[in-house]
């Protein structure tokens, strides 16, 4: 009755390692079960996630590298999910960012178990998702884009994007405008002209 | 030091001050702080002057912006004139757009004085273009802006680690930066590289000797009283500022608070300051705290408007706010700005608008109460400034055919200065008009023949109305659709109302339509929204305020000057008959004083700094008379924030004068000890036995020239490790020949997510390297942490999240995305640099050239125009339609911004293809005004 799963198991697979550990009361929106496995969470057919807290790395730096050791190269994205609970995490993240890069992990910051319950979920919900979103812009209403496209330059806000469209009826007459007709308008003071102006007329290539 | 001492320099410092200050620097290093107006500027270029009037030299002019290089470069050719030099060469500009690599290397081989954009130097510093040991002295303006991290200070630590000889002079004139932090003044003495501060307050014993000891300056102080609609809208406001700061104090408990008063919220940067406050606590803070900062720049702006733009120019800006301020979509009632739900906010706006007209008192409406006026009436409040400054005018005139003034080199001119282009727009069309009368009042009898504002202002007013109808119509269409998610069914009502007009009597709360009651309503929500006043009452106020015949025949267009047939219409003016109207900007206001020589000056706004400049001016030029007039509203935020402004000032430098007398001394040693240099070169690869060998070179990363606006660089060196800028088009730093890295912060991040650049970039990477790395990095103050998820309770639906991804989410997906990236996360850019060599550890050296090359176009390669612009390039972006692909064709095939918006589509279309250029092209010219409105309202929701 069910369709034939591509790939893995639907539910995120939790090693009984994690019993207890208070991100999994975060993980709602997707299923999990206990499973026996070499990482900490099986959240796809090629993924995983090893936890690790910062103040737990502190009282037992080599943990992490025996975890990591055991995984033995499987799945192709390792995440390491880790919790800065503590204060001075400088030293100690420096260390794994190094690790990162030799033992070809993913590093995952996180700073409640709210989020790191949250990764998971998303880890698994993601999946199969194309990443169109995070792939071209997404469009929004026009009134969004238009506002985006005049606050480019520095220091104009909403209020003058209106102000200016409101003026000149439409994009192109505003970009036409001479800076005189646009110092006119209430709020666009001489900074904000001048940025305006050379934001729309310098040309887009650097000359030489 | 030259020893040309003894070349004839004819210098202009005509105060014993100036001449002080002058002899001090020629002699030994040091930071001069003086107080603005004091004339920083002319000691600058009278000391360029002697160093370029010597010859034979290369200085360096860092910190100037465009005027201040406008203003050095005029002197100093007015100097060497004067001085007649021979060997004095200029100011030479050194900056993106005019030269290349090869232009800069033979001029900077010629020597002379180079004001050069630090970004660019930084460059040719460390790409070995331009010899720090070359130059024989650094300037460096606007000293207070050297801190750490900046560039300016990365500069001066190349430049002092190879060249311990050249001299260096840092000069500042806002002493307010040099006292916040602990021990600000010797920490910027260190970015600085120098030992000595020189302190130049007002209260100078020497500033004061040369600036009262003769004549003084004759100065008539005027207390304007506001009107007393201005002053309910002020209080108005400033009960908004207050219950807004009281919001944030009640939100965040725990944070130092002393200063959130209304007193000092009237300052420049209290936002600025509240801001760097909560900075460290940001994620925590809600996302009305967030709202409440922004809020309270708003309020600012507003008092601002409020004394400065005419009644008219003031309504239409806060119609402007008003729409702004609109709920963004799927919000609640808790969204809104909290200052909307106060009754000041109301006062405010009706308070405004009874400025400008209101409903006329007919016979029909006195016995029916209830019943909205028929029809309005202008009002047309006009500044009490104004009527003072006519008034001024007249006694001069007064004064000047009475007591005709004994001859002295004045121009008899008069110079009124004014904060900003707008105002003196403003006041120049008042002049010009003020004595013009709408047939309407010679009715009126009995009243004297004053100057009034009264044709300017229906002048005004009927522009008003014209916009208002459109803008109401752009407003609609632009926000509808947030609106209608909030309140769907009142939409609908519009929708359908709008064929039959309403019954008269009938009060309708609509935003923004054609249609409405007079007042201001309230939207469904409790907030103060814009009351559309009804067509019939528009056309009667626009036929009353027709233009009467003697209206008609006056210049219509006043204020933009076309500068055509320049001979035929155009003389010089006489000096000595002369109004000129000037804005304050900072010190080019002296060459206005020198220039237009006036014998009266009307301060129309107060100015700490011009007040000084006129004692500067007075005192320089004993032969000359000048009366000032000071003018300002009295009770009023100008006047607080004029008394503060030189309060803090005062405060600066007696923190700042308390801090040298403690300050230790520093001795900079900037160089790397010798023994350490060479360990740092040894290869510690050699397992056992091996002979030590050491390699040949040292650390180095190369790195995008465009990363150089990030403090990383600058660390990064401070590290040792050699910085090797190139023009890089996969990732920002190249750490080894494996190793490539994309920076971004917070900001970026988001910003380049929603854009899909990030995933372009990183597809790049990937492509190139066998370690590709995301690096994201948070600000050294702010707090490491990711903000807070959106919404943690809404159940994470694939659908759901699919809408409206989080960052998180979009984390996760670029992962997902790409396993083979590796995420490094770096609490500030002085943790990253340390990361960055711990990485670099054992690793090879990168080979600057191949990452050049690497991803690369081959049909682009070679070509010197590969650079662009960043912000025409981030607008282009933010263009729907345009993705990376067709940014770069764009780029590549159009020469500006301008270009591209007056393309037709079919042009468009050849270059983009038909699908982005029909995006592309509605965008431009998506028409707000006329009569398209309606159509646009439908066709909105189909986008």
């Amino acid at each position: 009755q069910a369709l034939p799963s591509r790939s893995g198991p639907s539910s995120i697979l939790v090693s009984p390692r994690q019993k207890g550990n208070p991100i999994l009361n975060s993980v709602r929106s997707a299923a999990w079960e206990y499973s026996d496995i070499p990482a900490d969470y099986v959240l796809g057919a090629t993924t995983c996630a090893l936890f690790l807290s910062l103040k737990y790395h502190r009282l037992h730096p080599e943990y992490i590298y025996n975890r990591i050791r055991d995984l033995k190269g499987q799945y192709k994205l390792r995440v390491l999910l880790t919790m800065v609970d503590i204060e001075n995490h400088e030293e100690t993240l420096r260390e794994l960012s190094k690790t990162s890069l030799i033992n070809n992990v993913t590093i995952m910051l996180c700073w409640s178990a709210q989020e790191a319950g949250r990764y998971l979920e998303l880890f698994k919900t993601f999946e199969h998702a194309a990443p169109t979103s995070i792939r071209a812009q997404q469009s929004t209403s026009y009134s969004d884009n238009l506002v985006d496209f005049i606050t480019v330059p520095r220091s104009i806000n909403k209020t003058d994007a209106l102000g200016l469209v409101s003026n000149f009826g439409s994009i192109r007459t505003a970009i036409n405008a001479s800076p005189e007709e646009i110092g006119m308008i209430a709020g666009w003071g001489e900074k904000k002209v001048q940025r305006w102006c050379n934001a729309v007329r310098e040309p887009f290539r650097v000359q030489k | 030091m030259t020893n040309d001492e003894r070349a004839p320099v004819k210098l202009s410092l005509p105060l014993e001050f100036q001449q002080d200050i002058f002899k001090e620097l020629r002699e030994e290093d040091e930071l001069v702080i003086i107080a603005r107006g004091l004339g920083l500027l002319r000691i600058v270029t009278n000391l360029l002057h002697s160093y370029d009037a010597a010859g034979n030299n290369l200085i360096l002019l860092i910190g100037a912006d465009d005027r201040e290089n406008v203003w050095i470069g005029e002197a100093l050719a007015e100097h060497a004139a004067i001085s007649m030099s021979p060997r004095a060469r200029g100011l030479s500009l050194v900056n993106t757009d005019l030269m290349s690599v090869g232009t800069r290397e033979k001029m900077y081989a010629q020597g002379g004085i180079f004001s050069i954009t630090s970004r660019i130097l930084i460059v040719d510093f460390l790409s070995g273009l331009l010899n720090p040991e070359t130059v024989s002295g650094v300037v460096v303006l606007h000293a207070e802006k050297v801190i750490a991290t900046s560039l300016e200070a990365f500069i001066l630590r190349i430049y002092r680690q190879k060249n311990k000889a050249g001299f260096l002079k840092a000069f500042s004139d806002s002493p307010e930066p040099f006292t916040t932090g602990f021990t600000p003044l010797t920490n910027m003495m260190k970015n600085l590289f120098l030992q000595k501060p020189a302190l130049y307050p007002r209260f100078h014993v020497t500033v004061a000797k040369s600036l009262e000891g003769r004549k003084k300056a004759e100065v008539i102080e005027l207390e304007v009283p506001m009107t007393d609609t201005m002053r309910d809208i002020q209080n108005a406001v400033l009960e908004c500022v207050e219950a807004s700061i009281s919001e944030l104090r009640k939100n965040n408990t725990g944070i130092e608070m002393e200063d959130w008063t209304l007193d000092s919220a009237l300052h420049r940067n209290f936002d600025t300051i509240i801001r760097r406050q909560l900075d460290p606590v940001w994620h925590r803070t809600s996302f009305k705290t967030r709202q409440v900062v922004r809020d309270l720049t708003l309020l600012r702006t507003i008092l601002h408007a409020l004394l400065s733009y005419d009644s008219v120019d003031f309504n239409r800006y806060l119609d402007t706010v008003l729409a702004a301020s609109q709920p963004p979509p799927g919000s609640t009632r808790q969204n809104q700005s909290p200052w909307l739900f106060l009754d000041a906010a109301n006062t405010i706006f009706t308070t405004a608008k009874r400025r400008v007209y209101t409903g006329k008192v007919s016979n029909a409406s006195i016995t029916d109460l209830n019943s909205v006026p028929d029809s309005l009436e202008p009002v047309l409040e006009e500044l009490p400034k104004w009527a003072q400054l006519a008034e001024i005018l007249q006694e001069i005139e007064q004064d000047a055919y009475f007591n005709p003034v004994v001859h002295d080199s004045s121009n008899g001119s008069i110079l009124i200065m004014c904060g900003d282009q707008a105002t003196c727009r403003q006041l120049r069309e008042y002049l010009q008009t003020m004595y013009v009368r709408p047939a309407g009042a010679e009715q009126k009898e009995d009243v004297e023949e004053g100057p009034s504002a009264s044709y300017m202002m229906r002048r005004k007013l009927r522009n008003y109305l014209s916009w208002k109808s459109s803008f109401s119509k752009v407003s609609a269409a632009l926000f509808s659709e947030n609106q209608k998610a909030i309140n769907g069914s009142t939409e609908q009502r519009l929708q359908s109302g709008k064929a039959s007009r309403p019954p008269p009597n009938k009060r309708r709360r609509v935003r923004g339509g054609a249609s409405g009651g007079a007042g201001p309503g309230r939207a469904e929500t409790g907030a103060v929204r814009i009351a559309g006043d009804r067509d019939a009452h528009i056309a009667s106020l626009m036929a009353e305020l027709q233009p009467t015949e003697i209206e008609a025949e006056q210049k219509t267009e006043i204020g933009v000057d076309p500068l055509e047939n320049m001979d035929d219409y155009y003389e010089l003016f006489d000096m000595n008959d002369l109004i000129v109207i000037h804005p304050y900007e900072g010190d080019m206001d002296e060459h206005v004083l020198e220039e237009t020589k006036p014998r009266y000056v009307i301060m129309y706004e107060p100015d700490a700094a011009f007040i000084r400049r006129i004692e500067v001016y007075r005192s320089s030029h004993t032969d000359r008379t000048v009366k000032v007039f000071f003018m300002y509203y009295g009770g009023s935020v100008e006047e607080q924030r004029y008394l503060s402004a030189v309060r803090r000032e005062k405060d600066a430098f007696t923190r700042l004068i308390r801090e040298r007398g403690n300050m230790a001394m520093t001795i900079n040693n900037a160089s790397l000890d010798p023994q350490e240099s060479f360990l740092r070169t040894i290869n510690t690869r050699i397992a056992g036995g091996g002979r030590l060998a050491a390699t040949e070179q040292p650390p180095r990363v190369v790195v995008d020239v465009r990363e150089f606006r990030s403090s990383l660089p600058s660390l990064l060196h401070a590290r040792s490790i050699v910085i090797v800028p190139c023009m890089l088009t996969v990732g920002d730093y190249v750490l080894t020949p494996n190793i490539c890295i994309e920076r971004k912060s917070v900001r970026d991040l988001i910003g380049s997510f929603a854009n899909g650049r990030l995933f372009n970039q990183v597809e790049a990477m990937m492509e190139h390297y066998k370690h590709p790395m995301l690096l994201i990095e948070f600000d050294q103050n702010k707090s490491f942490t990711l903000e807070p998820f959106s919404d943690l309770s809404a159940p994470a639906t694939t659908s759901g999240l699919a809408a409206v991804p989080d960052l998180q989410s979009k984390l996760v997906m670029l992962t997902l995305a790409f396993p083979r990236l590796k995420i490094i996360w770096s609490s500030s850019p002085y943790q990253t640099a340390e990361i960055f060599s711990e990485l670099k550890k054992g690793a090879d050296e990168p080979d600057p050239l191949r990452a050049v090359q690497l991803g690369l176009d081959p049909n682009l390669q070679g070509d010197e125009m590969r650079t662009f612009n960043q912000t025409s390039q981030d607008l282009l972006r933010a263009i729907p339609g345009v993705n990376e692909k067709v940014a770069m064709t764009l780029m590549l095939e159009t020469e500006s911004l301008t270009e591209v918006a007056n393309m037709e589509e079919g042009e468009l279309a050849k270059l983009v293809g038909t699908e982005a250029a029909r995006r592309i092209w509605r965008f431009f010219n998506r028409n707000f005004s006329g009569d398209t409105g309606e159509e646009l309202f439908a066709s909105l929701t189909q986008i």
